[in-house]
């Protein structure tokens, strides 16, 4: 198979995939806001039945042990507040739309996700460091959890080739992002392009998801969160928390901690929040039904 | 023996001086004995006073044991724990419980989390005491020894907990930091927000958990009600900060048959002397109409429920 039939089959593959609904950007624009209104939550989440199933689930589930149940999101907004909602909204409307198993073959479905939290969980975590506004810390987050999102569609449309270049990518004790480049003459954060794009989404969650293995070719305003996922990153990798197929990661080089004003040193210190994080974002994946 | 003894009363921030000497200037710290066993609600700067009291006249009978209920983890009801001596002291057991924000570090991170070097001398990691932590969701705990504690969420900006203590018969409440719930939709059908449906179902949740709220502390011996604000107050631009008004607490609690109401939480510029006419004002305007008895919390006061 040529390599103008691999970009065939994936470029198929992502116009198939489930969209990014108009709701998640709207969601994250809305609540990228300081001034969120409990009228444009509402609205923005009553856009979607099945984000506001979801977000009602996870109201009346355990973590909250209410003793009544709540049945609207106005109710919801009214007892728990608009801030509450409001990060119930954003975590479950991300991360519902990927947490999908029928995608994986070469990967591991939970391994991967695991990966992706945690990435998601440190990128946010780089970025309370770093002093970020409140507001964009859920931006970090998302960007961190998107940012393999490329592997998906390689996983199932390609999953013969995708085997190959886990392969070759351990024989030869290189990065996958190589070896996928090398077996497909695309990588995954290429493909992880062409799904931003199709979803139309821009900024810096599509930076981090085509830039996180080529910082040197990225000129945008959004260094900041394309670092703090490149760490995130090499951290998940590091530790083996989840596994994102690849045994070989790069090294960040010295000069992006500087530049990230976040010191190495200091990811010796994060694993215990780290992996409390993760546990309080499974919350949402454990939630699919 | 059934009682509260108030070490801390102030919202917001502790502040001493001399006109906060007749009722207090500790932030929230309550003490509650129910036969042998000890609950200590909020770790405000009162609860400093209520740890070397306890080192004093009770270690001498044996280690210290307590269930230590946090309202909430806002500033002013966790800031003294660094300086709640039993913490250092060998055989100290503390069980601290606690409602935590899903997006929100544990609550270990957040109240012992005070007590790292760039905050305290001492690092939680050397405190003496056993301490274990619990979030805290809408539950009833038993807590052994005939003691109950249901809780209920209020209305504040951060998740918050409401706690009633149930012993011998007898009910001590909780309700701060709290205001009412409100509709947070709009009503009038000429603003371009108006949705029918939505109003409706707005008014009828704020209804619902106001009548949850008072259905919480209904029959209560003894409840100790936020009360930071005037009704004057809270209508010029205080509603949302997740206090209630003077107003609001002694309707709720009437209605709901309390038999003895301690107005609590008072904001940080009310002097003794405002505090001691508010107290006199709304005296007056009870008596008479109700049987319930209402006072302005003290600091240094103790209540005897049994």
């Amino acid at each position: 198979m040529d390599a103008t039939d691999s970009a065939r089959r994936l470029k198929a593959y992502i116009a198939g995939m489930p969209s990014l609904p108009t709701t998640v950007s709207k969601v994250l624009e809305i609540c990228n806001s300081p001034k969120t209104s409990p009228v444009d939550l509402d609205r923005v989440i009553s856009l979607d039945p099945v984000l506001m199933g979801k977000v009602l689930k996870l109201i009346n589930s355990a973590y909250y042990g209410l003793s009544n149940q709540v049945t609207s999101l106005v109710r919801a907004i009214i007892m728990l507040g608009v801030n509450t909602v409001k990060n119930l909204a954003l975590s479950t409307a991300v991360l519902d739309r990927f947490a999908d198993k029928s995608g994986f073959r070469a990967l591991n479905m939970e391994g991967f996700w695991r990966h992706s939290l945690c990435v998601g969980a440190v990128a946010k975590m780089i970025a309370k460091k770093k002093g970020v506004e409140a507001r964009l810390l859920d931006e970090y987050f998302a960007a961190g959890l998107l940012h393999d999102i490329g592997k998906i569609p390689m996983n199932n449309a390609l999953s013969d080739e995708y085997l190959r270049a886990m392969g070759l990518a351990d024989r030869e004790r290189i990065p996958l992002y190589l070896a996928e480049k090398r077996a497909m003459d695309l990588d995954h954060a290429e493909v992880g392009a062409m799904i931003a794009a199709a979803w139309r989404l821009d900024g810096p969650i599509a930076d981090a998801i085509r830039y996180h293995h080529a910082f040197g070719l990225y000129e945008g305003e959004s260094a900041d969160i394309v670092l703090a996922v490149i760490v995130a990153d090499y951290y998940a990798n590091r530790e083996g928390v989840g596994f994102s197929g690849c045994l070989y990661p790069e090294k960040p080089a010295p000069e992006l901690f500087e530049r990230l004003g976040v010191p190495k040193a200091w990811l010796e210190d994060i694993d215990d929040a780290v992996n409390a994080e993760i546990e309080r974002a499974s919350v949402f994946l454990k939630l699919r039904s | 023996m059934f009682s509260v003894r108030i070490w801390g009363d102030r919202g917001s921030m502790p502040v001493p001086g001399p006109d906060t000497v007749a009722f207090g200037g500790n932030t929230s710290c309550l003490e509650i004995r129910c036969g042998r066993r000890l609950i200590v609600i909020d770790a405000g700067s009162g609860v400093r006073g209520l740890g070397d009291w306890l080192v004093r006249n009770e270690l001498k009978n044996g280690p210290i044991d307590a269930d230590v209920f946090i309202t909430h983890t806002h500033w002013d009801h966790i800031m003294g724990f660094p300086m709640f001596t039993p913490i250092y002291v060998p055989g100290t057991t503390l069980r601290i419980r606690g409602p935590v924000n899903f997006e929100d570090e544990t609550l270990e991170q957040i109240i012992g989390g005070q007590l790292s070097y760039r905050y305290w001398p001492v690092r939680q990691d050397e405190l003496a005491a056993k301490i274990r932590y619990e979030s805290l969701k809408e539950t009833e705990l038993d807590l052994g020894d005939g003691v109950v504690v249901k809780t209920k969420y209020l209305n504040h900006p951060v998740l918050c907990l409401g706690y009633r203590v149930e012993y011998e018969g007898k009910a001590f409440v909780t309700a701060y930091d709290h205001e009412p719930f409100i509709n947070l939709f709009p009503t009038d059908p000429a603003d371009p927000d108006y949705d029918e449906a939505v109003a409706r179902e707005g008014e009828a949740a704020a209804r619902e958990e106001n009548e949850r709220v008072e259905a919480f502390f209904r029959g209560a011996e003894l409840l100790v009600h936020d009360t930071q604000y005037t009704a004057k107050e809270y209508k010029a631009g205080k509603q949302g900060w997740g206090h209630s008004s003077y107003e609001h607490a002694i309707n709720a609690a009437n209605r709901a048959g309390v038999k003895r109401l301690l107005l609590f939480h008072h904001d940080p510029n009310r002097s003794d002397a405002e505090l001691q006419e508010l107290e006199l004002f709304y005296q007056a305007k009870t008596r008479g109409r109700t049987s319930m008895a209402v006072d302005v919390a003290r600091e240094g006061m103790t209540v005897n429920l049994a």
